[in-house]
């Protein structure tokens, strides 16, 4: 997705995080990354750090990137300045296809279209030459 | 918890302790003094009222959240040593674990007399925290901030529509709590609602501030000075008022706990109170039927409806019909926040809700239920959070 000039007070995520990096190095490729045991596949979210004792059994992956919407709210004023130009903000809570539960925005969608249990897919936008944010379509 | 060695443990704190005095200074939306000001002010009205000095108080405890320094409070109010201090994080959520911590504090004999205190400014809009958040985010927040997910509305929201939309909960719902808390504010001449009648119409007709959430499902803002006087019971007996016995006490984290946007906790997304509540029970001997009202946290009308749930007063689900015919006001079967809570008296981070409790045990609130023997107190939900069963002798 395109850039739009960003203000100067967004809260931008901490990349220096090393429990992080991985996802917001994969969003910057425009992949999904979620975390993973190795041994049985369980998906869990927020990642846990694989420096600590044990972490060798978990993983990073690249997610399908499609899930449904679990719960969603609309931001209106007042509202931080830096998401003004967004308003009125669609912020979504997406039951990804392997488990978790991630928050997002909404693009191309209005109030009116959205609904519980509906098929989003993801997207990325770029916001500065190291972030990117993953957010979400309706899923046509 | 749950084996009977733990119930025995915990009676070293049951019972055993009381909060023997409360104080605060008028509500306002601008109080025009740091807290580090209010805090000695509202702790000097708690001990007066407890009738004890600053020479009896050797432990101090408070939110960490705008946080003030335990040495220069203790100092400004003549307190001749701390022997015992801590500081509670999670906002709300540390309401009830301040007279927690000093209750196990004084059981523990490392302290004798604890002054809990919540002292706030953020009348002003500018004082808000969310609206002070910007640029590199870290560690829990980078999980939702990002995507504009800041404002606690928003965040309640989430919880809020989707409870809405499981079980058909209505706005109507929401609303019976606002208003319930209105009227008990206007009883409250110490209510910053205190003139200020609610009816269902304007509670429909109000602005939206983030859907499904519109302006009087969102609290007061305020400042505040709070504070109580928490000590043993056998000096309770000789001090002026009927003592408001710690009877239970809990804090939760819930599993899988993220600070703010705790959405991976379990499969159906519950509230950190789930985890709060049982621990709670399972320490008291006294039940839901007991309370003869409840102060349940109401930084949003629907954190009552789902604490409602959470608490066992209904089953999941019946959150919103059991708010119907007058049962949370006054008269009816469960009175919540008598004193108009933080929808109408002020919000304070839950604290006015400890200090209205013990009210309601001595007998002495505006909004007086007959006879309650017992109380419950809870904090915010989603957070790490607490709750606080308070009895009289």
């Amino acid at each position: 997705m395109q850039d739009e000039p960003l203000h100067p007070d967004y809260p931008l995520p901490d990349l220096d995080d090393p429990i992080m990096r991985p996802f917001w190095e994969g969003a910057r490729e425009g992949k999904l990354m979620l975390q993973r045991e190795r041994a049985t596949g369980a998906v869990h979210w927020p990642p846990k750090p694989l420096y600590w004792k044990g972490g060798g059994r978990l993983e990073w992956f690249a997610a399908s990137g499609r899930g449904e919407v679990y719960s969603y709210v609309v931001g209106r004023e007042p509202f931080l300045p830096a998401f003004r130009h967004l308003l009125p903000l669609i912020m979504v809570l997406v039951q990804l296809d392997e488990g978790p539960r991630l928050v997002g925005y909404m693009v191309g969608c209005t109030q009116a279209e959205m609904a519980f249990g509906m098929r989003v897919r993801v997207v990325f936008k770029r916001l500065t030459d190291r972030v990117t944010l993953p957010v979400w379509e309706p899923d046509r | 918890m749950g084996t009977a060695l733990e119930r025995d443990l915990f009676r070293r704190i049951q019972d055993r302790v009381a909060i023997v005095g409360i104080g605060h200074l008028p509500f306002a939306k601008d109080i025009g003094r740091p807290i580090a000001d209010t805090a000695v002010e509202a702790i000097q009205l708690a001990l007066a009222d407890a009738g004890l000095a600053a020479e009896d108080v050797d432990g101090m405890c408070m939110l960490e959240m705008e946080a003030t320094h335990e040495v220069s409070i203790a100092r400004r109010l003549g307190v001749e040593g701390l022997r015992w201090w801590d500081k509670i994080s999670y906002g709300g959520g540390a309401s009830c674990a301040t007279v927690m911590h000093a209750a196990a504090a004084i059981a523990a004999g490392l302290a004798t007399t604890v002054v809990c205190h919540r002292a706030r400014n953020r009348g002003a809009r500018s004082a808000r925290p969310w609206s002070q958040e910007r640029v590199l985010v870290k560690d829990d927040k980078a999980l939702h901030t990002p995507w504009g997910l800041i404002r606690p509305v928003d965040v309640i929201g989430m919880w809020a529509h989707r409870h809405m939309h499981d079980y058909g909960t209505k706005r109507e719902h929401f609303g019976n709590v606002a208003i319930a808390a209105r009227r008990h504010a206007n009883r409250n001449p110490q209510a910053m609602m205190r003139d200020r009648p609610l009816d269902m119409q304007t509670y429909l007709d109000a602005k939206v501030v983030g859907f499904p959430l519109h302006l009087y499902d969102c609290c007061l803002e305020t400042d505040g000075a709070l504070a109580c006087v928490v000590t043993s019971v056998e000096r309770a007996r000789d001090l002026p008022h009927k003592p408001a016995l710690v009877h239970a006490v809990a804090q939760a984290s819930g599993p899988n706990p993220v600070h703010l946007a705790n959405y991976n906790n379990t499969p159906h997304m519950e509230t950190t109170s789930v985890f709060c509540a049982r621990l709670l029970w399972e320490r008291s001997e006294l039940k839901q039927k007991d309370m003869g009202c409840a102060q349940i946290y109401d930084a949003f009308t629907p954190l009552v409806v789902m604490g409602l749930e959470d608490y066992g007063f209904c089953k999941r689900g019946e959150g919103g019909p059991f708010t119907e015919g007058g049962r949370l006001e006054l008269g009816g079967a469960l009175p919540v926040l008598t004193s108009g809570g933080g929808l109408s008296e002020a919000y304070v981070h839950g604290f006015n809700l400890i200090l209205e409790a013990v009210r309601q045990i001595r007998g002495t609130s505006t909004n007086q239920v007959p006879g309650c023997k017992a109380t419950l107190v809870t904090g915010a939900s989603g957070v790490a959070t607490s709750a606080l069963v308070l009895r009289g002798e």
